[in-house]
């Protein structure tokens, strides 16, 4: 009969040695080795969220310098915040959250500057549906490129005309392309909520982008 | 009906991922109604527009100055902290240097202020009583300069004032002298004084002075304001609004 010597011998070490390494990888680990100091692990999260961030609230804003700004101060806050992190949502979740907000703040301080835009010019004044100012080109198109360019230019200035309400679930939907689940959590909401918003925001899209449909 | 339907499917439909297929009742639906098939094909091509907008990048600095604003906010950070300290710490040497200041002032203050009267008891001015006069006729012994009997500068009591009380039927005579036509009197202290004592001051109607010397020439004058009490007011003013000759 065969005995035992070393724990190595009952085949357990390889699996557990795996399971570490992912676990290495993963956000929570890396935020947890931030904690603790590691810069290079904030690096590393810094380098997998940046182009997200950075585009998230560049679609929410329209405003590519100002999203680079707000960008880097959500990677602030979560520096800061990293003793208060608690594991019970996904790290994404969390760094979306307080990209939206962050996001959701600038838009109301420009809203309070009153921020004169070239569309508001041809918005109506009495508070009715705003109307986007996209008169179609009726002329042969020369390039397939520049219609594709021109009209991500008219959706993106459509986005921009949306309530914000309606506009960080259309982006995380069907830019990002996240669950109902994942935007209920990141919005602190409902499910059945986004998807009421994420409808009418498409409405509004619609009608919008008519031209281009 | 056929409208329920029609909000059912395009309910599915706007949930759907782009790469999901509807499902067979749906896509039954759309191979009949006309104008679900076209809000289908808006949708499909408005998702794609929306969805082509795709990822901007960040810039190739965000690492850099991201790490310059870490660092900026930390060191800023670490600067209002240090403030704060040195902050608390000067509050707490304020805060002391003034309790040491306060005790040590109360400690060092001239004990010679008080003068003590352990060597002329019977100059001592008793404060004012309210005796009766044939007992103030027996104080009198010891020198008191209060306590003369005049019966006209009694107060009148008011309308309302109750009756005094009749058990003892003794007339009570109340007596006060007027210092204000005197000359103050002089307590002087002959030796250095060990202890404090205390000074009986009189209860005058009227305010007076009272002047020390510390015996080194340092005088202080003390201005002792009137004494009077509430129901020395009630006696004089009365209830203006009780009927007259009402008790």
């Amino acid at each position: 009969m065969n005995t035992l010597t070393t724990i190595e011998e009952l085949g357990f070490a390889p699996a557990l040695q795996q399971d570490v390494l992912e676990d290495r990888t993963s956000d929570h680990a890396l935020l947890e080795a931030t904690r603790s100091g590691d810069q290079d692990a904030f690096a590393e999260l810094v380098s997998r969220y940046r182009n997200q961030i950075t585009s998230y609230i560049y679609r929410m804003t329209n405003d590519y310098d100002g999203a680079v700004d707000l960008a880097q101060e959500t990677f602030v806050r979560v520096y800061r915040a990293a003793d208060r992190y608690q594991r019970s949502y996904a790290f994404s979740t969390y760094i979306y959250r307080i990209a939206t907000n962050l996001a959701i703040s600038e838009l109301r301080k420009r809203k309070r500057r009153k921020l004169v835009s070239l569309t508001g010019f041809f918005q109506p004044s009495d508070g009715a549906e705003a109307r986007e100012f996209n008169p179609p080109d009726l002329r042969p198109l020369q390039d397939s490129e520049l219609v594709d360019t021109e009209r991500r230019s008219a959706v993106q200035r459509a986005i921009g005309t949306l309530p914000e309400k309606y506009r960080a679930p259309l982006i995380l939907r069907d830019v990002d392309g996240r669950s109902y689940d994942e935007i209920a959590r990141i919005l602190e909401t409902s499910e059945g909520t986004v998807k009421s918003r994420i409808s009418r925001a498409r409405g509004f899209l619609r009608e919008k982008m008519r031209a281009y449909l | 009906m056929r409208k329920n339907n029609c909000g059912v499917v395009r309910q599915e439909l706007d949930e759907l991922m782009m790469d999901e297929t509807c499902s067979s009742s749906a896509a039954a639906h759309l191979s009949e109604c006309g104008e679900c098939r076209e809000f289908q094909q808006q949708q499909t091509r408005l998702r794609q527009i929306v969805g082509s907008l795709g990822t901007v990048a960040a810039p190739a600095d965000f690492d850099f100055r991201l790490r310059a604003r870490l660092a900026n906010d930390s060191s800023s950070a670490a600067y209002l902290s240090l403030m704060r300290r040195g902050f608390a710490l000067a509050t707490v040497l304020v805060v002391f240097a003034t309790g040491a200041f306060l005790v040590r002032n109360v400690m060092d203050r001239p004990t010679t202020e008080v003068v003590s009267t352990n060597n002329q008891p019977a100059a001592i001015p008793e404060p004012t009583k309210q005796v009766e006069p044939a007992k103030a006729s027996q104080d009198n012994t010891s020198g008191q300069q209060l306590v003369a009997s005049n019966p006209e500068k009694r107060p009148k009591p008011s309308n309302n004032e109750r009756p005094l009380s009749t058990a003892s039927k003794t007339p009570r005579r109340l007596v006060a002298e007027d210092f204000s036509s005197k000359g103050a009197q002089v307590i002087r202290g002959q030796e250095a004084v060990s202890s404090f004592e205390v000074i009986p001051l009189d209860a005058s109607l009227q305010s007076f002075k009272v002047s020390l010397d510390d015996g080194r020439g340092n005088a202080r004058t003390i201005s002792v304001p009137t004494i009077s009490f509430g129901s020395e007011r009630m006696l004089q003013t009365g209830n203006q609004f009780a009927p007259k000759r009402v008790w």
